[in-house]
């Protein structure tokens, strides 16, 4: 994808609001240039690049609103889209609830583009692949995926809001699996640059894994102590997320938060805030409407402060919008908290795991689901890598087991806390929900686990 | 039909001139239409439309794939360009290469059938029947009512350098109902379907009896959020149909696809825990369960002409009377794994994404005993009406699946709810459980079946009649 920049994206958007037959409206339009390289039994087996442009456009006739989108930037398309809503608009009906579209505030530059990164050319992606799997010890193999993702968001109103983003991501996994056991080894590098991915470090991360998952045994199910790597508190924070942070889940009573705002819901120790001004989460500093990002507290040493506001749940909730509108094709509406900050703190892995007296080890998770929202409860399975730790050392492989616990019991009892790193639940590492979360391990008392699967 | 642009068939050419063993080319064109209605509100109305081209080579023996929504000449020979570059990528890193198992080149169109085409129904009619709708969901404790009505329309045209040339028009149509009911004191309790669409037109959405079916979710909301907690013991389940399709989905239809065989989606989507040496060996489920994959039953979500290798489409058995017998499969996969096309499975979403093995309907096969009768056989036991949270490992072997909807079943009758019913299980253990399938078969249809990287939402279609296990242990939390 050629990046247009932010005067050739933005100057189709202005000329195409001009002649719109509405009362007000806006444009959103995503540009995404994917390039995906797969790779398994330490060879690819796909590579791909699409570039896709999605433009979302809104008209509004009084308090009604149509909405039409297109993946054409041509002034002509543009005009006819919003004809289009035009259209729609007078045949639907008036939302009494309709907040109005944004009004111009300042809007922070954005910061989440190295142009390096947006460079990368397929060779390149497919030689961190050759690293891994010429890294890897004999007798396993790789499989995984080197991706590249360069992005370009844009929005514009009758009310003169204009704002420009690009964003760079540079992601590459590896899972390791073993010729002789059933084992397997998992490690990541997510980043807004290309050169924060490691794939030698990675290889041996896997690896050293996959080494140490052999004879495994069944857990069986009760209560553990627990340390819980970077990726499976990602899995959490997301269910979390999608369940309780939006004020509109506050205000329809299905958020853990709801009728408890200034309340004590879970452990001192955990601090969540969502951050769309920080980089280091890749983020844009506007919403789908035009509002810029504000930080904001969610939860503060276990204390539920609020949520996150679009324009329409900020109306019904008496405050303002806090910039975190999406995309409504993917996500629910009433605000969406993406761009995660837990605070962390200075232990290291080797000290999480000797804080363990007797339990378990848990790598990441696969096909997470919440079976009680409101309570934020999450159930999953585990996978490459769930250990048994004993008296401070790993001592055995464990089959997967599922855990299934409320996030706010599970946060109560972080007793140790790790340095934070960027990461992606299972779900968003692959476009599902997409959240982004800067994520410490941690150590806690208690992690309920309900069933194993066989060795 | 999608419009005929000459240049899909120059792309194949100029690959062929190229030194590719393979080309395809593949315009895909989408519309969509959804209104919206919440709390008796027009909440959204919308239209959506993309168009792009597809392009694939095997050169060297490894795939290159580009795509793009651009039109312009520059844009679409650049995709040419881009193709072999990645190809040339991925064979220095190859230890196999790519072979397609044989298909005869394939000509023609296919169409869905239609009543009445459900973009031709004026925006004023479908907003006055989903006001309608919402009026039949208020309750005293309904606290939140959304309903919705969606059109889709696909037309695609795939060429190959095998001498294929198929076009095909698709149009879906569906609905989605749900309400939230809330009450001081008690845990909330949703009721939904996002699972109410079918390849048809507007006459789907009559049939579905929207305004009598908001009026079952409210009552089965009101219900459940009063309802005492069940009993944690083992007994004996039986399954709607809409419950079912979920389960056939997830237990059978994911583990039977072959790509995971060959770990193509090991890091993401996971395995399987059914392999090649186990077809015709290993017991799936009781001596009832048969699953078939069927590409061409009428009005199914993976029903289509040709799938996105254009291969036509077929009917296949993965489970045969409690057997594991067959794979979904693609011509990659069914050549890498060395036997003849019995399935064509590789689909792509839109014109963005690179095809790869997905269900198409994928159903557990209907019985012969009437709904009434298989009910007259439970003593104890509960109705499972629709699945809630659900969750699977990455063999799809351990499951946990949890119910927005169980109502009580003594003496062969219906009669009464509970809430906060779960269950976990291990595939085979659960279908091992099954006693008896009744005659009741029904469509489901899913518009977001999740796999691939980048990730891509499929289509598919799931039948099942109502159904039986007997001693299945289930969970019950508050």
């Amino acid at each position: 994808m050629t990046l247009l920049g932010e005067d050739r994206l933005l100057a189709p958007l202005r000329q195409a609001l001009r002649d719109v037959p509405a009362d007000d409206a806006d444009i959103h339009v995503h540009r995404r240039r994917a390039a995906i390289t797969r790779y398994a039994h330490s060879s690819i087996h796909q590579n791909a690049l699409s570039d896709e442009t999605h433009a979302t456009v809104r008209a509004i006739v009084g308090k009604a609103v149509g909405v039409v989108t297109t993946n054409s930037l041509e002034p002509s398309d543009l005009r006819r889209a919003f004809k289009d809503a035009t259209s729609l608009a007078r045949a639907s009906r008036p939302d009494d609830e309709w907040p109005g579209v944004a009004e111009p505030e300042p809007i922070p530059a954005p910061s989440a583009y190295h142009e390096e990164t947006a460079a990368t050319t397929a060779d390149a992606q497919a030689k961190w692949i050759g690293v891994v799997c010429a890294a890897i010890p004999k007798g396993m193999r790789a499989a995984g995926t080197a991706q590249i993702e360069v992005t370009e968001d844009a929005i514009a109103n009758t009310r003169d809001v204009a704002a420009y983003a690009p964003t760079t991501m540079a992601y590459l996994r590896a899972l390791v699996l073993s010729e002789t056991y059933v084992g397997s080894g998992y490690a990541e590098d997510l980043s807004m640059r290309v050169d924060g991915l490691h794939p030698e470090g990675i290889a041996a991360r896997a690896a050293e894994k996959c080494a140490l998952d052999r004879d495994r045994t069944q857990l069986i199910p009760g209560d553990y102590e627990a340390v819980f790597e970077e990726l499976a508190v990602a899995e959490i924070l997301r269910i979390v997320s999608l369940t309780g942070l939006g004020g509109e889940q506050v205000r329809e009573g299905r958020s853990f938060m709801s009728g408890r705002l200034g309340e004590k819901v879970t452990g001192d120790r955990f601090t969540l805030i969502d951050d769309g001004l920080d980089p280091r989460t890749i983020a844009i500093p506007f919403d789908v409407e035009g509002t810029p990002r504000r930080p904001v507290t969610l939860v503060e040493n276990g204390v539920a402060k609020g949520p996150v506001y679009d324009r329409m749940s900020a109306k019904a909730a008496g405050t303002q919008s806090t910039g975190h509108a999406a995309d409504r094709a993917r996500y629910a509406p009433g605000g969406h908290a993406a761009n995660l900050t837990m605070a962390g703190g200075t232990a290291t892995p080797d000290e999480l795991i000797a804080s363990v007296n007797r339990g378990i080890l848990i790598t990441r998770f696969h096909y997470t689901n919440t079976p009680d929202p409101r309570a934020a409860t999450m159930t999953g399975t585990t996978r490459d890598g769930t250990f048994l730790i004993e008296d401070g050392k790993i001592t055995r492989s464990l089959a997967n087991v599922r855990y299934t616990m409320s996030a706010l019991d599970l946060f109560a009892g972080i007793e140790l806390l790790g340095r934070q790193r960027l990461a992606r639940d299972w779900w968003s590492s692959n476009g599902m929900g997409s959240i982004y979360c800067l994520v410490p391990p941690i150590k806690v008392g208690r992690a309920t686990i309900t069933g194993s699967s066989p060795v | 039909m999608p419009s005929r642009d000459p240049r899909i068939v120059d792309l194949v050419s100029v690959a062929g001139s190229r030194g590719a063993t393979y080309a395809d080319a593949r315009t895909v064109e989408r519309e969509h239409e959804a209104v919206s209605v919440k709390d008796g509100a027009v909440e959204s109305v919308t239209r959506t439309a993309d168009r792009g081209t597809a392009f694939r080579v095997i050169h060297k023996g490894a795939w290159g794939f580009a795509a793009t929504d651009r039109t312009d000449e520059a844009a679409i020979s650049d995709l040419v360009n881009e193709a072999f570059r990645r190809a040339e990528a991925s064979a220095s890193v190859q230890k196999r290469t790519v072979t397609l198992a044989s298909i005869s080149a394939q000509r023609g169109e296919y169409r869905t059938k239609l009543g009445r085409d459900p973009f031709a129904v004026p925006l004023a009619e479908r907003i006055d029947h989903l006001r309608a709708v919402d009026a039949a969901s208020v309750g005293p404790n309904i606290k939140t009512r959304r309903s919705s009505i969606a059109a889709y329309r696909t037309r695609k045209r795939l060429v190959t350098s095998e001498g294929t040339d198929v076009s095909q028009e698709i149009v879906e149509a569906g609905a989605g109902l749900s309400v939230l009911a809330v009450k001081a004191g008690r845990k909330p309790a949703s009721r939904y379907d996002s699972r109410l669409v079918r390849q048809a037109g507007w006459e789907y959405v009559e049939h579905l009896d929207l305004v009598a079916r908001a009026g079952r979710y409210r009552d089965d909301a009101e219900a459940t959020v009063d309802a005492p907690l069940a009993d944690e013991r083992p007994t004996t389940l039986v399954f709607a149909p809409e419950f079912l399709a979920l389960l056939v989905h997830e237990s059978c239809g994911h583990p039977t696809e072959a790509d995971r065989l060959l770990e193509h989606e090991v890091a993401f989507a996971g395995t399987t825990f059914m392999w090649p040496d186990d077809r015709g060996k290993l017991r799936y489920g009781s001596r009832h369960v048969s699953m078939t994959a069927d590409a061409t039953v009428p009005g199914g979500m993976g029903t289509f002409g040709w799938d996105d290798d254009g291969v036509p489409a077929m009917r296949t058995k993965l489970v045969d009377k409690g057997i594991f017998v067959g794979y979904l499969t693609s011509r990659e996969t069914a050549g890498a794994l060395g036997v003849p096309v019995a399935i064509g499975s590789a689909r792509a979403e839109g014109w963005q994404h690179f095809p790869i093995v997905r269900m198409v309907n994928v159903s557990l096969d209907t019985g012969t005993t009437p709904y009434a009768d298989l009910l007259r056989g439970v003593e104890s036991g509960l109705l499972m009406e629709a699945p809630a949270s659900y969750s699977l490992d990455d063999k799809r072997q351990n499951f946990h699946f949890s119910t927005q909807s169980a109502r009580v079943i003594r003496d062969g009758q219906v009669d009464g709810y509970v809430r906060g019913v779960a269950f976990q299980s291990l595939t085979p253990d659960f279908w091992g459980r099954c006693d008896l399938v009744a005659d009741d078969w029904e469509l489901h249809g899913f518009l977001s079946c999740a796999k691939g990287e980048p990730l891509q939402l499929m289509r598919v279609g799931h039948g099942a009649a109502h159904a039986r296990f007997r001693d299945v242990p289930i969970e019950v939390r508050e």
